[in-house]
């Protein structure tokens, strides 16, 4: 375990925390990388999943449908990927069952993409988790789901400076009728094995003393656990009195969290 | 763990602490506010036509009509009579044609083979007459409607029309003390209990919840429907003339469903009134856009994911039912076999409430799977009644090519128009199945509410069969 | 056979009993259970939180304010203080009873059940705010140590109760909350709701029916010996000094944070439109949270779209989507008049 101090890049390799998986109930024996899934719900979420997996889960139209994660597989580039369609939340700050669910899973399962897909005809609204979920994890891309729908209410979206804004690449998509999912599957690998480094954009937090807080708590954590990717956010966690997190931060679950753009564990022939 | 590390966590928790007591209660909100604001800021930037996405055209005229204030309920009442009707005119000729395969061809090869090698008659028995018609019949009588109601449900649920459904509702629960997302649970409810129960983890509130759950039970499942269109037809729809006996039965099907609706809104109230006291909370649900579903997808999801799922739950179940049916109209103590000592010592408390023992014993085999009820019960009242001529034998359980021929045998077991309105009373108000009752005890982790969920509704079933008959004696006679 | 219509009517007799037994509240069951409540353990744990009480009141606490506080006999009370003793809950002055440290952590920790069980009941359930306190009068005696701390986390360790009490830590830690009485605010002056005492729970029923509630903001416009006189939101509500004396407030300088002149969402008609002013506190926990997942914060603009039987619930188009919501909810959304873009330029 002592390559894990020393600060590699390794570019190629997996960042998902295998640990953690298996604990959260994930068997990576047979797959090399893990894509969760996460959107809010009506916006096809199940629909881009049977689109990658080539399974057809049913599909109903109606929110909270998928109460249970549910898990598929793909290979492509030759490398096995394993998928994981989280609940459809509206958000990851609250405290529902659903969402525990999915912030648990991106935040210690570390996956090494996270899609989240997103109704490009109600994008403004969608943002709300887009941004919560960059705060958690580097590793991202947007699916702009429904864009034929979008089209036919004449929106029209600028996917490059989206892309810019959020720091992580947008793939424009219609599930339903297979556009985009091509393109999807290419970005993801790419994030997956590091060719495209995310640069997350990070919420700038209200007032000026919350900010202030913020900051302050956020060098602590890192102190403590230097490794950690989204220290500022366990920080506005702790904020809000988060149980889960003040017993990851008791018990040192934390400290299996490592930065993924940068850090992960090499190859043991190394 | 070294004791620098641990006060060092000390110290961060309660510096996190003390700076909770500074920031106040505000904190939420003025994150989400900034969140927001950043969405904001972020959207202005990268969309370019905002264009008009405010739904207009088919969609919003649609939805004026399906949640309309004076339309919205009736329509929603008269889509379930069709789903009904084409369920059971459309079931029919395919049911038919099953129980013939399976009961008047294969049924007679297997007998012949097992007597061609020999097999021992007490096998024989078991696994041909109890095991394989259990299993034949709940394909020939579940299969067909299962086919035709799934995707029809589906084909609904795809569309958007549920969310719907609980919008035009929601009034009533919340005059029920209960959740709005439960007319959503319910309405899962109609295609199996044990998937409604599951369903209810949408709602927030654990008071709601419990209540969803406990009411899950008076959504008619599709279990319980072969008995009450078959009963619906031989009782209530031989009444009628001969064209309208379709809509007739179809009416009385859903008169139960409606009713099993106004009962789950009548217990909701009483548990919110009692023993889960609160008022309505909240209901914040989304309607989604409409979204045309694609016929074939759903014709092949709804068959692999409802149907056969279903339908292979219920064989499982029902294989063991068959056997232990044929062993009760076979082991005999005294030259009676047990389904006719448990039959004689109930038929007293049974008929007084305007059922029969047949019908008790029958739902106590049945307790694992709903479907078998209806072919345990013929075979029991031709056993018991002791009718020459019809059936095949002794605890065999058999399907009647004809409505008219099951209901002769019915008939000649004693059966009036009284046991019929009854036992569709009954197959609404009694026990969830088993699998139900499993995933209650999952859901809701206690035992407590596992009873109660159990004995609510056959406790309700009792007093309810008891006062019909009463009243129906005082004016029949 | 028997006679029909006597067993109908003979069964129609049990039916009405069994009813009678078990009817909510007024029934034999509700009566028998209500009895059963004087238990030695909660005599002990009501005594305990009544002398804190009086000792973080400064006031002095004697056999008779605990047999009036506990509604026993003085033989009863004097009993009680001889087995407070002996359990070494108490210090014995000769006129006063004093809390001994174990004491009062045991009374801290009675309260932190009692807070963090209304905090739930007002949070993520729908029970009635006068019911509230009775409720966790109830519960505050049955919870273990373990269900306590999971209760917390579930809510997210709140720090301060609905009525705006802090909540005592796992540790026996309580803190301060700031504030001033109302009756001190002088006219024109500006306030914040941060208290309301919940105790007797006569005058607390009242302060309820003039739905006044914790983080209802304020302005003074009368107060003298006679009457207290004060704008909360868009009503004048007079209260009796006694009873605002029950109330304390934080002064705020913001006079536009006042929302008098904003309507609420539920008065809106189909096609309306509004542009969200804000959420009233009246509003918490889940429910709060699930309103701004929805994208229900300032600024956002809200249309009326289609109304359901009975007119309730109603749905809105609100960035986009189309949900529906409880008048219950939407009234306590504040909107702001909508103006169109045009206009605005």
């Amino acid at each position: 375990m002592s390559n894990l101090n020393s600060a590699h890049n390794c570019a190629v390799c997996p960042a998902h925390n295998p640990g953690n998986l298996k604990k959260l109930g994930i068997n990576m024996e047979s797959s090399d990388y893990v894509i969760a899934l996460a959107g809010n719900p009506n916006t096809g979420k199940s629909t881009v999943f049977n689109a990658l997996t080539g399974l057809r889960q049913h599909t109903g139209n109606w929110p909270g449908k998928t109460v249970t994660r549910a898990e598929g597989g793909y290979e492509f580039d030759n490398k096995k990927y394993k998928i994981i369609d989280l609940p459809g939340t509206y958000s990851l700050l609250s405290t529902s069952t659903d969402e525990e669910v999915a912030r648990d899973f991106i935040l210690f399962g570390q996956p090494d993409v996270t899609v989240i897909v997103v109704d490009a005809s109600r994008l403004e609204r969608n943002l709300n988790l887009v941004l919560q979920v960059l705060e958690i994890t580097d590793r991202a891309v947007l699916c702009l789901n429904l864009i034929d729908e979008a089209r036919r209410h004449n929106i029209e979206i600028d996917v490059r400076a989206l892309s810019k804004e959020l720091g992580i690449p947008v793939v424009p998509a219609a599930a339903r009728q297979g556009e985009g999912i091509p393109e999807l599957l290419k970005m993801i690998n790419e994030v997956a094995t590091g060719k495209f480094v995310c640069k997350p954009h990070r919420i700038t937090a209200g007032s000026k003393k919350l900010n202030k807080s913020v900051e302050e708590l956020s060098i602590k954590i890192s102190e403590l656990y230097p490794e950690l990717p989204n220290s500022r956010w366990i920080a506005l966690r702790l904020l809000e009195g988060d149980q889960r997190i003040i017993d990851a931060v008791k018990n040192g679950d934390l400290g299996t969290l490592r930065k993924q753009n940068t850090v992960s564990e090499l190859p043991e022939a190394v | 763990m070294s004791g620098i590390e641990i006060n060092k966590k000390e110290s961060l928790l309660a510096a996190a602490n003390n700076m909770r007591w500074e920031i106040g209660e505000n904190f939420h909100d003025t994150l989400m506010e900034s969140i927001y604001a950043d969405a904001a800021v972020i959207a202005k930037k990268s969309v370019l036509k905002k264009g008009k996405k405010e739904y207009t055209g088919w969609e919003q005229k649609l939805d004026k009509i399906v949640t309309s204030r004076i339309f919205g309920l009736p329509l929603m009442f008269v889509m379930l009579a069709v789903v009904f009707w084409l369920t059971i005119e459309g079931a029919n000729v395919p049911s038919a044609m099953l129980a013939s395969l399976l009961l008047d061809d294969v049924h007679p090869l297997l007998k012949e083979f097992s007597a061609y090698i020999g097999l021992a008659w007490w096998l024989d028995g078991v696994l041909i007459d109890g095991a394989y018609l259990a299993m034949a019949w709940v394909v020939s009588v579940m299969l067909p409607p299962m086919a035709i109601f799934f995707p029809m449900f589906t084909l609904l649920e795809d569309f958007g029309y549920l969310p719907r459904v609980a919008f035009n509702m929601d009034n009533l629960f919340k005059r029920a003390g209960a959740h709005g997302k439960q007319a959503l649970t319910m309405s899962m409810g109609f295609g199996c209990n044990a998937a409604g129960v599951i369903a209810t983890r949408i709602i927030d509130s654990p008071r709601e919840r419990l209540i969803a759950i406990i009411t899950n039970n008076f959504a008619l499942c599709n279990g319980r429907w072969p008995t009450q269109i078959l009963i619906a037809s031989i009782f209530i729809g031989a009444a009628v003339p001969a064209h309208i006996a379709g809509v007739v039965s179809a009416g009385a099907v859903v008169g139960i469903a409606v009713f099993g609706i106004f009962l789950s809104l009548v217990v909701s109230w009483g548990l919110s009134k009692t023993v889960l006291k609160g008022e309505a909370s909240t209901f914040s649900l989304e309607l989604p856009p409409y979204r045309p579903p694609r016929i074939l997808q759903t014709l092949y999801t709804s068959l692999i994911d409802r149907t056969i799922f279903v339908l292979w739950r219920a064989l499982v179940f029902a294989v063991p039912a068959g056997i232990v049916i044929w062993l009760v109209g076979n082991v005999s103590f005294e030259g009676l076999s047990i389904a006719e000592i448990f039959v004689n010592w109930s038929d007293p408390f049974a008929i007084f409430i305007g059922l029969n023992g047949v019908i008790m014993l029958a739902y106590i085999i049945a307790i694992p799977a709903n479907e078998i009820v209806i072919p345990t019960i013929l075979m029991l009242t031709v056993m018991t009644a002791g009718i020459e001529g019809a059936g095949a034998g002794a605890g065999v359980m058999f399907e009647l090519e004809s409505a008219s021929a099951t209901q002769d045998i019915l008939t000649a077991g004693g059966w009036t128009l009284l046991t019929g309105i009854n036992l569709m009373i009954f197959s609404l108000l009694h026990n969830p199945c088993s699998t139900t009752l499993f995933t209650i005890y999952k859901e809701t982790k206690s035992m407590k509410w596992t009873i109660v969920s159990a004995l609510l509704p056959i406790v309700m079933g009792f007093v309810l069969c008891f006062f019909i008959a009463q009243v129906y004696r005082i004016i029949i006679g | 056979m028997y006679n029909q219509i006597l067993v109908l009517f003979l069964s129609f007799l049990i039916l009405a009993f069994v009813v009678w037994i078990f009817w909510p509240e007024k029934g034999l069951y509700a009566f028998i259970k209500r009895g059963k409540r004087n238990s030695k353990k909660i005599l002990v744990e009501d005594a305990l939180k009544h002398i804190y009480d009086c000792e973080s009141k400064n006031l002095t606490c004697s056999l008779n304010s605990i047999a009036g506080n506990l509604s026993i006999s003085a033989d009863a009370a004097a009993n009680l203080i001889a087995k407070l003793h002996k359990m070494d809950l108490i210090e014995h002055g000769t006129d006063n009873v004093v809390l001994s440290s174990f004491g009062r952590s045991y009374a801290l920790r009675v309260i932190r059940v009692h807070r963090l069980f209304e905090r739930y009941l007002a949070d993520e359930t729908s029970v009635h705010e006068k019911d509230w306190h009775i409720i966790a009068e109830d519960k505050e005696h049955l919870l273990t140590d373990l269900q306590v701390n999971e209760l917390a986390a579930q809510l997210s360790n709140p720090m301060i109760d609905p009525h705006g009490d802090p909540i005592p830590s796992a540790s026996g830690e309580i803190m301060e909350v700031p504030g001033i009485p109302l009756n001190s605010l002088t006219p024109g002056e500006f306030a914040i709701i941060t208290h309301i005492e919940d105790e007797p729970g006569e005058i607390y029923k009242q302060l309820v029916a003039e739905n006044l509630y914790r983080g209802k903001q304020i302005r003074m416009l009368e107060s003298n010996k006679e009457r207290i006189k004060f704008i909360a939101n868009d009503e004048e509500c007079i209260l009796a000094p006694v009873f605002a004396s029950n109330i304390t407030v934080k002064k705020i300088e913001k006079h536009e944070e006042i929302r008098e002149e904003f309507k609420r969402l539920s008065s809106l008609k189909i096609g309306e439109k509004g542009i969200v002013a804000g959420i009233s506190r009246k509003c918490r926990g889940q429910q709060r949270r699930r309103l701004m997942d929805f994208g229900v914060v300032p600024g956002t603009e809200v249309r009326v779209e289609m109304e359901s039987f009975g007119r309730d619930p109603v749905a809105y188009l609100i960035r986009g989507a189309t949900v529906a919501l409880r008048k219950s909810q939407s009234e306590l959304i504040y909107v702001k008049e909508y103006v169109k873009e045009e206009e605005l330029n």
